[in-house]
């Protein structure tokens, strides 16, 4: 009992005044998702690495939109999102205080606008990810004066690619585009 | 598989089977790593093939998987895995597992229950989720599925249903067992638990105040996550949801699937990572631990010893917290080895916090062990005989209390284990004392396990890739748990997707034999004792006690209940 007394008097205080006062977080810490739609290209990775399905895509072929949504309220802070993410638009802040009154504030929403395949007219491809493929396509050597003819190319729609027969598509595409295709 | 066959182990466990029941006994061998072997038997031989290795050859039964393989080769498939142990050279322990078809038309095999005790729930649960009938088992109740769930449906069949399908409910019926004689009491315990917060219903059979015999009923919150993970989740995701099996020792889940899947395919994992994977399981062991020492002082009265036991177990969750990027050991596995590495300053970090914690926990453990009440509360408490064990096959903590050094970290190295010194704990008294003083020896191995691999991990890569998945394979992934083994079992599909998942936790292993650990102690300590299991199921409230000799029953509320475990004044049965 006196062991016991002396520890308690030797530890002091042993709670901290949150959320009175803020609690530090170790640096690395994983919290909510941030979410930059100004870097985002609509390319979908992270919804299809996010074990949890917090993050959704959805098409909508009428309208020519794709929209991107994060649910924080199933996000499990496993950072895949960020992990898989070519342009760094997710990325996961130490933020942990997530707590809403209403479940429409746990809602992060962003819709792009498609692109139309220029031989069926059908929309198909996020207008963002194209520019973001053709420029990488650039910057990978593609010399100028054939860019246009990859735009071309990838304009087109995979059925009508299908349509064309599919291997002269691939040979008239460069090399790098196969190795756009990450682990993920 | 990239072995070859002078590395593989065991040959003379199919030799033993073939003398002794003929060499016809084994239809075919094959080896998934060179210490996995599996034998294929008639299922009219499995009784006798798994009695044979379990008590001639000093096996253990670590899993039992339930697999719906019509479409590959037109039947029903049984996986018994025995851990074979007890080797003087622990490099001939290894893990037989011996595997039987059921005809599609004739779904039932003779049950291994009545020589084998430790098959009891994995028959049972067999039976809920493939409608595979196990003849002869001594208790053909219902383990998984719930009381209203219609009959001929079984979730795990591939045809059966999809994963979000959810049947009207029928008519419940649960036939709790009945003790008859005089002057026997029943009380009900749950469905909502003892120290945890899940639900399970536990009847206690009493006669006075103390306990004659047990029955429980759990699974009320099973979540069917085999199920979705063979449905919707690709490899990777599946490591996420395999760590929320539990909310303590998830880590250690999530490790098993890898490993599992890594023995599947072939996929050698970088030395950097397994000694990460070791690190950040003995991390976990660490709050494990401290959490359970804790409520252990909590249910014998003395809370300001559970009250400092949670303060020093901040230090643990801050490593966690360090290392993982969360407080809780989770999201850090992939197939083929971890997502994040360990800094420089981590690492010194890390030690410092260790150095710390040793120090408290002399402390600590000096006061707990000098309160008498302690002593008094958990010595010859709950006790698992030898012999109830050994029928049982219970894991863990749970079993190292009753003198068996059973631990999967040893009998079967994996990660970095075999790379760092450290010693199996086991005590022999049997009892709650027993159980946490192993707890207690286990902090002091982590510490030295966390700092020696810290101390000696190799520089280089963390995680593998560019490795692809071969369809239908199959192998298992074992890690020692804080609670005991958590055995894995996957076997690949064709489109990225598994093909069968059975995640089996350690506590799995430790229920069956609760119902003797119960017997003859006073009601007072059936939360100690249930504790002392440091159980993980989804936590109970109530408690049906029945009196066998006034005859009637009662049903407490678990407060009640634990707070005449804590004061042992004011018998809620007696008023
Ligand atoms: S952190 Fe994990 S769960 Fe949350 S959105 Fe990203 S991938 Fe999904
Ligand atoms: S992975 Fe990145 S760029 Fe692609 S949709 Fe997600 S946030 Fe946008």
């Amino acid at each position: 009992m006196f062991k016991l007394l002396k520890k308690a008097l030797q530890v002091g205080e042993a709670t901290v005044e949150y959320p009175f006062k803020p609690l530090e977080v170790a640096p690395g810490f994983r919290g909510k998702p941030i979410y930059n739609f100004q870097q985002c290209i609509a390319c979908g990775a992270c919804a299809i690495a996010c074990p949890a399905n917090a993050i959704t895509m959805d098409y909508n072929l009428e309208k020519g939109i794709k929209s991107w949504k994060v649910f924080y309220g199933r996000c499990i802070f496993c950072g895949r999102c960020e992990e898989v993410c070519p342009t760094g638009a997710i990325t996961l802040s130490p933020d942990f205080e997530l707590a809403a009154t209403a479940k429409e504030d746990l809602y992060c929403k962003a819709d792009f606008r498609l692109t139309r395949c220029h031989l069926c007219g059908e929309y198909f491809v996020p207008a963002k990810e194209l520019e973001y493929i053709l420029a990488a396509l650039e910057q990978a050597g593609q010399p100028g004066s054939a860019s246009h003819i990859t735009r071309q190319v990838m304009e087109v729609c995979p059925q009508c690619k299908r349509r064309q027969g599919i291997k002269t598509a691939v040979k008239s595409l460069p090399r790098a585009v196969g190795q756009q295709q990450g682990r993920g | 598989m990239s072995f070859s066959s002078q590395m593989k182990r065991g040959k003379k466990y199919p030799d033993a089977l073939k003398d002794k029941f003929g060499t016809a006994v084994i239809l075919e061998e094959t080896y998934q790593t060179p210490e996995q072997l599996t034998i294929t038997v008639d299922r009219n031989n499995l009784p006798d093939v798994v009695t044979e290795l379990y008590y001639g050859h000093n096996g253990w039964l670590s899993n039992m998987i339930g697999n719906d393989e019509r479409s590959i080769n037109g039947c029903y498939a049984l996986y018994y895995i025995l851990s074979m142990e007890g080797n003087q050279n622990p490099q001939d322990n290894m893990w037989v597992t011996v595997k039987t078809l059921i005809p599609e038309n004739d779904p039932q095999f003779p049950s291994v229950t009545p020589r084998v005790p430790a098959a009891v729930w994995y028959e049972r649960e067999v039976r809920d989720m493939f409608g595979l009938e196990p003849e002869g088992i001594p208790d053909a109740r219902r383990l998984v599925l719930p009381d209203d769930w219609p009959d001929n449906l079984y979730p795990l069949r591939k045809d059966a249903m999809d994963y979000r399908y959810r049947p009207e409910s029928v008519e419940e019926k649960y036939d709790f067992i009945e003790v008859e004689g005089e002057g026997i009491v029943e009380v009900p315990l749950g469905p909502l638990h003892i120290t945890s917060d899940e639900p399970g219903h536990f009847r206690l059979f009493v006669d006075g105040e103390y306990i004659v015999d047990a029955d429980y009923r759990l699974f009320y919150i099973h979540r069917g996550m085999e199920k979705t993970a063979e449905n919707r989740m690709d490899y990777d995701q599946v490591n996420f949801l395999a760590e929320r099996v539990c909310g303590i020792c998830g880590y250690t889940h999530s490790v098993a699937y890898s490993a599992a899947v890594e023995s599947a395919n072939g996929i050698e994992v970088p030395l950097r990572a397994q000694y990460i994977r070791t690190i950040l399981l003995e991390v976990e062991r660490l709050h494990s631990h401290f959490l359970n020492l804790g409520l252990a002082a909590h249910l014998v009265g003395f809370d300001s010893g559970f009250m400092h036991f949670f303060r020093v177990r901040e230090k643990a969750m801050k490593m966690a917290e360090i290392l993982t990027g969360g407080r809780k050991t989770y999201g850090m596995n992939l197939v083929g080895g971890v997502r994040r590495d360990i800094l420089k300053e981590e690492r010194d970090q890390i030690l410092r916090l260790i150095t710390e914690l040793r120090k408290e926990l002399d402390e600590l453990l000096d006061i707990l062990i000098n309160t008498p009440n302690f002593l008094m509360r958990t010595r010859g408490v709950g006790k698992l005989e030898r012999d109830v064990a050994r029928d049982f096959s219970p894991v863990g903590p749970n079993m190292r209390g009753s003198g068996y050094a059973r631990d999967n970290r040893a009998d079967h190295p994996f990660a970095a284990y075999d790379r760092v010194p450290w010693e199996v704990v086991s005590k022999d008294g049997c009892d709650v004392l027993s159980r946490e003083l192993v707890r207690a020896g286990e902090l002091y191995q982590a510490f030295n396990i966390i700092e020696r691999c810290l101390q000696e991990m190799p520089p280089g890569p963390i995680l593998v890739e560019g490795f692809s998945y071969k369809p239908y394979t199959y192998a298992l992934g074992a890690t020692e748990a804080p609670r005991g083994e958590n055995v894995h079992w996957v076997m690949t599909g064709d489109n990225q997707k598994l093909y069968r998942w059975r995640a089996r936790a350690a506590t799995y292993n430790n229920w069956p034999s609760l119902r003797y650990m119960f017997r003859g102690n006073a009601i007072s300590d059936a939360p100690l004792i249930v504790a002392s299991l440091d159980p993980c199921y989804s936590c109970t409230e109530r408690v049906t006690v029945v009196d066998v000799r006034k005859k009637n029953v009662k049903t407490v509320s678990y407060n009640e209940l634990e707070n005449y475990c804590r004061e042992r004044k004011y018998s809620p049965l007696k008023l």
